[in-house]
């Protein structure tokens, strides 16, 4: 084997990244050739010079920099707890919408007569000719109160047994 | 058992928890728990600070957006190490070729040896040429594994690759920088 196909091992090894078993046949190598201790050498030299300047500490005015302009661009936006507070109110809203009950209606189909020409088939949505004057004057407008986390906030969800 | 109790105090009263709650105070004491490693890693990887800023801006903006699901996986450091790798990949991509250690003027430098004589500014000066010298994914490679001390096996999960994949990268990338700070000093093999 020649010194090129032990480059790759001897980096690894510079770095300490080989298994035991490969990192002493590396040491036997190196042992008995000057190219590779020369290479070896280099390697660890130029490990050790950017690890060195790597750790050199960065100005902190550079990390406060960073964080003013994150802060800045979330304070200006939503926050997490009114996302969550508004789909909170969506959700009672989806509730409140499927447990008020709808406006009594009247659905009468139109049945094509057997002689009469085929009328199209369209449901025809029938109110109540003469609604019942006590029912009516006895439905006062529900209101719904929903909370949300902010106690400033309050959202009325408004509507009548008409569904007007 | 304890590190269980430790974790599951954090996740309810940290300040990844207070910040999932909006609470901005929050949010900035985990941005300086985690800063170093999000902005020096991007320096290493672009070269320039103005760059490294912008993209730790984006690092940690993606954070809030995500800190459900980051919290959940428990791994802050695995998560900011793939995002601001995947960011600046993205932005170097745009940016910068790759320099051929043999297109790299030789400097003159004072110094004979790299440990003698070396100012700050120099040892910064020498570190981002020379990893200006490695392809995009030797750089990733081996700022993770030498530079921010990563196992392999981090590595290869911040780069989406396979441990194999990954010590080769970084055997190449050590013999090209070692070969660069040869250079650098005019000290030929």
């Amino acid at each position: 084997m020649n010194c090129v196909a032990w480059e790759e091992r001897i980096a690894l090894y510079a770095g300490g990244d080989l298994a035991p078993a490969e990192a002493q046949a590396v040491e036997g190598h190196v042992a008995e050739c000057s190219g590779c201790q020369l290479l070896l050498s280099g390697l660890r030299e130029s490990l050790a010079l950017v690890r060195e300047a790597h750790a050199e500490p960065v100005e902190a005015a550079h990390f406060a920099a960073v964080r003013a302009r994150v802060l800045a661009k979330l304070d200006g936006a939503p926050t997490r707890r009114w996302r969550f507070a508004w789909m909170g109110a969506l959700a009672a809203a989806v509730v409140v919408l499927a447990v008020v009950p709808w406006p009594q209606r009247e659905l009468r189909m139109a049945v094509p007569m057997p002689n009469a020409p085929a009328a199209p088939a369209v449901a025809r949505t029938v109110l109540p000719s003469h609604p019942n004057p006590v029912e009516q004057a006895a439905a006062p407008p529900m209101v719904v109160k929903l909370l949300t986390d902010d106690p400033n906030v309050v959202i009325y969800w408004i509507t009548d047994t008409k569904g007007e | 058992m304890a590190q269980a109790f430790i974790t599951m105090a954090q996740a309810v009263d940290g300040p990844g928890a207070r910040a999932r709650a909006g609470d901005l105070a929050a949010f900035e004491a985990l941005m300086r728990q985690h800063e170093r490693l999000v902005l020096v890693t991007a320096l290493r990887l672009l070269g320039n600070m103005e760059d490294a800023k912008d993209v730790s801006q984006e690092v940690f903006l993606r954070l809030y957006r995500n800190l459900d699901r980051v919290e959940a996986a428990n791994n802050y450091q695995a998560w900011l190490y793939r995002v601001t790798v995947n960011l600046c990949h993205d932005i170097g991509r745009k940016r910068r070729p790759s320099v051929a250690v043999e297109d790299v003027p030789e400097l003159v430098s004072g110094a004979d040896d790299p440990h003698q004589s070396l100012t700050g500014a120099e040892r910064q000066r020498v570190l981002q040429m020379s990893l200006r010298a490695l392809s995009a994914k030797e750089r990733e490679a081996l700022v993770l594994r030498d530079l921010e001390g990563l196992s392999t096996e981090e590595v290869a999960r911040a780069l989406g690759s396979s441990e194999a994949t990954v010590r080769s990268q970084i055997s190449k990338a050590r013999v090209k920088m070692r070969d660069f700070v040869e250079r650098y000093f005019r000290r030929r093999v």
